[in-house]
């Protein structure tokens, strides 16, 4: 297990920080859209049962069948990959937007229009980030999830850990095999805690103290 | 449709009721629209999943398959892989159920409390490991096939069901567990009749987590030969055949949307009145 | 002098109507680990069989805990508790707790289950056939003043704050257990329908007699529903115990005269009951009467109103001469700002009803609603001058309460208090376990001696 390690420490090292730039980079963007979408859709009842269902019914698609669907129009690479993990990482972060944003006391939202902040300023300077700490709990929970995500999108040949797991598999009893595979899941693992912790201090320096938990 | 399916709600709530004098017809009428809204998602899921399927049907009866295709797509033969991916999702589910509702049960017991957080960060520990990960990590100690699938799949499942059996019992009201001692019922009876019945709705939304984290997760079982629907995909990459990967793939999220829809269905009926 | 405490003064009618059974905790102490204080501490109390008494105190004080003791809902460190003179400390606690009613704050319903399974609960443990639970659970929606025929399966949530409250007490009532524990019973329910329960509750008592010990943070309630009230200190030192007359008349100490608060005079208005004072007849009508005839009985009794009752004699409407000429038929309708009060209300709350009547009285009814007479603030102030006079009077029954623990500084007012009852009274009629009571008169001189 040792000379595995140390003999592709550096092919290790790569593929984790592709796995994790993957998933952060997809995470940033997924942040982005859920939030803009929760933005224009949390004013109208309908419009968020409608955001609520596409949430529900993306986050019950397996992983694995979207891959699959997107091999046949996208052929292998990052691609698909990359698509895989922003869907899915989006849907969580869109479903606590939603309620984060629609979840604010209407007096308060009052209180900043009648103070003569416009709808957009309102939005930035008191909806936003009093949402913020439950965006932030969607943000983690999707983090989690496509960590796992992104290790399957190595089907498609997407970069990142999963490629040990589907090396090791394919080469079930060969030298190395079992080895390649516990380092592909132990990495997952471990970028998964890290990225936790990071979220947990990006939400020490972003959540206002007035707010906080 | 609509309108045909609104009048159908109208009369089951009437004659669900007639016992209650009290109701008036504008209570009966408010109730018949809540009942309406509570099913009409439901209703759309179920319409939704039986569109896809008929489209999928449609565009394979109308695409030229090659021999290949026509044999892997055999009716019979998608028929079998359903029944292979529901055996490996129910049997899951049935041993996840077994296992993780008594532990919830009794890490929320007053004995074993203190257990009940360092249980839970390590279950959520585990969930951070890819699904697909796990899977091919016991086939190399179990060997392949059904069962080193079945095992990895309850250990991916038992967290949802877990850590909803505990949220639930949780947050049931304590004083209400303390007018049933009160009034004489034993730890048992306050836990089977007034507990377990308050935290069926938060487990039974755990319970249908798991069976649609087992759906998607008996897709990886064919990597170890496990069966199920996930072959359709492996063998539309392999063999490059487009029409077996997508019909795999939509086969596996309609089976999953299935399931949940089947779930919720569960959750709505055995919810306990007067919640 | 109310007839509560009358009652209390002659033991040898006990056995006529009450059904409650007397309670004895003999130097109970409650510790927790961890925590250097007992939180009670060698407590020594006696609760008189049919009798409603009243457990008052700031919060953390100890009186839950006590309360909770008594149905071993928390278990004693030390001490006995004793249920008609039997040792209940070491007996199966479910077993015992479906001899105890108990109602918690928001009557404490199962959400999941109706009305009438709710009611079921204890008589189904107890193993009665299913005739005579669904007569019983009806028996006791009645005794409630709820529709059975309504109210049978409904859910909780289908019903008010006030409703479900009943239903709490219909359920600790159930199985006709001689002791009823409630805990803040009427907390969590507005003001107006705290009032109309209160009345209830001290309808349904006179009716039972169960002993109920009922624990709460307010005074006025206190006086208003006990025969005995209990005034706790933190540490569960109970600091006076006595019949609210004297604990209003003469309290023990600083902490007592702080507690019962300003305006002790005009509480002694809660004291008297209406049932207590002369009611003035009024005319009565039923729907459907030509109101002209009506109208001739009035002016032929020189009153200004008629009362108009329903089928089962409940006032839906009280009409002035005014509203009468205009009428041809005594209509049904009921009204729903019609002046009310219970004839177990105080004169403090009639006086209220009647001051934002129209009529500058209020109407009287008494069990299951039934009119039963006019109260004017002629008959109030009436009662007030003769209250005054009563509460010179004094009785010499109480029961005894006292502590023997170690906080004997801060109880030593409270000792004072229960020893000069405790002395004079003849503890072996009060108390059915002869030995705890000469155990307990015995520290109650001793007591008195230091």
């Amino acid at each position: 297990m040792l000379d595995f390690l140390v003999g592709r420490f550096n092919q290790i090292l790569f593929s984790g920080w592709q796995h994790f730039s993957l998933v952060v980079q997809c995470l940033i963007l997924a942040t982005i859209l859920a939030v803009i979408i929760a933005a224009l859709v949390y004013r109208s009842k309908a419009l968020i049962s409608a955001a609520n269902s596409v949430s529900a019914v993306g986050l019950t698609i397996p992983s694995f069948a979207l891959i699959g669907l997107l091999i046949a129009p996208f052929g292998f690479g990052v691609l698909p990959a990359v698509i895989v993990v922003a869907f899915f990482a989006t849907l969580p972060i869109l479903r606590n937007a939603v309620v984060g944003l629609s979840g604010i006391n209407p007096a308060t939202v009052e209180a900043a229009r009648g103070i003569g902040m416009s709808r957009f300023r309102t939005l930035m300077q008191v909806e936003l980030p009093m949402a913020w700490p439950v965006i932030l709990a969607g943000v983690r929970v999707s983090a989690q999830m496509v960590m796992g995500v992104a290790a399957v999108a190595a089907y498609a040949l997407g970069p990142g850990l999963g490629g040990f797991i589907f090396s090791g598999l394919s080469r079930l009893g060969g030298a190395n095999s079992l080895e390649s595979v516990v380092t592909g899941v132990v990495g997952v693992i471990i970028l998964a805690l890290i990225l936790d912790l990071l979220l947990i201090g990006l939400g020490r320096l972003t959540i206002p103290r007035g707010i906080r938990v | 449709m609509s309108a045909a399916l609104n009048e159908s709600a109208l009369t089951q709530s009437e004659t669900g009721d007639a016992g209650d004098e009290a109701a008036g017809p504008i209570r009966t009428a408010a109730y018949a629209g809540g009942l309406w809204r509570s099913w009409r998602g439901l209703v759309y899921q179920l319409v939704g999943i039986a569109a896809v399927l008929f489209g999928l049907i449609i565009w394979l009866a109308n695409t030229g398959l090659s021999a290949t295709e026509l044999t892997t797509l055999a009716p019979a033969a998608l028929w079998g892989y359903t029944v292979e991916h529901l055996q490996l999702t129910l049997v899951a589910a049935v041993i996840v159920l077994v296992v993780a509702i008594p532990l919830g049960v009794a890490l929320t017991r007053k004995r074993l409390r203190f257990l009940s957080a360092p249980v839970l960060i390590v279950a959520n520990i585990g969930q951070a490991a890819p699904a697909i990960g796990l899977v091919v990590l016991l086939a190399f100690w179990l060997g392949f096939g059904f069962w080193a699938a079945i095992v990895s799949l309850v250990l991916y499942a038992i967290l949802p069901v877990l850590r909803n059996t505990m949220v639930g019992l949780q947050q049931v009201d304590q004083r209400l567990v303390e007018a049933g001692r009160g009034m004489g019922m034993s730890a048992a009876a306050v836990l089977f009749k007034v507990e377990l019945p308050l935290a069926v709705p938060v487990m039974l939304s755990g319970i249908r987590t798991a069976l649609v984290l087992l759906v998607g997760t008996a897709a990886l079982a064919t990597f170890i030969n496990g069966g199920g629907l996930g072959i359709l995909i492996t063998t539309g990459v392999n063999l490059k055949l487009t029409s077996v990967l997508i019909t795999g793939s939509v086969l596996v999220a309609l089976l999953a949307l299935f399931i949940d829809w089947f779930g919720r269905v569960v959750e709505h009926l055995a919810r306990p009145k007067g919640l | 002098m109310s007839e509560s405490s009358k009652a209390a003064s002659s033991p040898s009618t006990s056995a006529n109507g009450i059904t409650g059974a007397s309670i004895l905790l003999d130097k109970v102490t409650k510790r927790y680990p961890g925590q250097a204080t007992p939180a009670v501490d060698g407590l020594t109390m006696e609760i008189p069989a049919g009798k409603m008494v009243m457990f008052v105190g700031p919060s953390g004080c100890g009186k839950t805990t006590t309360l909770k003791m008594i149905n071993r809902l928390i278990e004693p460190t030390e001490g006995k508790i004793i249920l008609n003179g039997d040792d209940v400390t070491a007996m199966d606690g479910d077993k015992l707790r479906r001899k105890m009613g108990y109602v918690i704050q928001a009557g404490g319903l199962f959400p999941h289950m109706t009305v009438a399974t709710n009611i079921a609960i204890v008589p189904k443990m107890l193993g009665w056939d299913k005739a005579r639970i669904a007569a019983r659970v009806d028996e006791l929606l009645e005794l409630v003043s709820l529709d059975p025929g309504v109210y049978r399966d409904r859910f909780p949530k289908e019903l008010s704050g006030g409703q479900q409250q009943r239903v709490g007490v219909a359920r600790a009532l159930a199985a006709d257990p001689p002791v009823l524990l409630m805990d803040e019973p009427f907390g969590a329910v507005d003001p107006i329908t705290r009032l109309r329960l209160q009345d209830e509750l001290i309808n349904i008592q006179a009716e039972l007699q169960k002993t109920i010990v009922c624990v709460t943070h307010d005074f006025d309630e206190a006086v208003k529903l006990g025969d005995w009230i209990a005034v706790f200190n933190e540490g569960a030192q109970l600091v006076q115990y006595d019949t609210p007359e004297r604990i209003l008349a003469d309290p023990a100490d600083d902490f007592v005269e702080n507690f019962i608060g300003s305006g002790a005079g005009l509480k002694q208005l809660t004291l008297t009951r209406v049932s207590e004072v002369g009611l003035a007849e009024a005319i009565v009508a039923h729907p459907g009467d030509s109101a002209s005839s009506v109208m001739s009985r009035v002016n032929a009794a020189g009153h200004g109103h008629a009362v108009i009752v329903d089928e089962r004699s409940r006032p839906i409407s009280w009409l002035s001469r005014r509203q009468l000429s205009r009428l041809d038929v005594i209509g049904s309708t009921t009204d729903p700002k019609l002046p009310v009060v219970g004839n177990r209300a105080t004169l403090n709350d009639a006086l209220d009803t009647m001051l934002v009547s129209s009529a500058g009285a209020a109407l009287v009814t008494g069990r299951r609603d039934v009119f039963e007479g006019v109260i004017d603030v002629k008959t109030v102030m009436d009662a007030i001058t003769a209250a005054h006079e009563a509460a010179a009077l004094e009785s010499d029954d109480a029961p005894v309460g006292l502590n023997t623990g170690t906080m004997q500084r801060v109880s030593q007012p409270a000792a004072d208090g229960g020893a000069a009852a405790g002395t004079e009274v003849d503890a072996g009629t009060e108390v059915d376990a002869g030995n705890e009571a000469t155990v307990m008169a015995a520290a109650t001189h001793e007591q008195a001696a230091e």
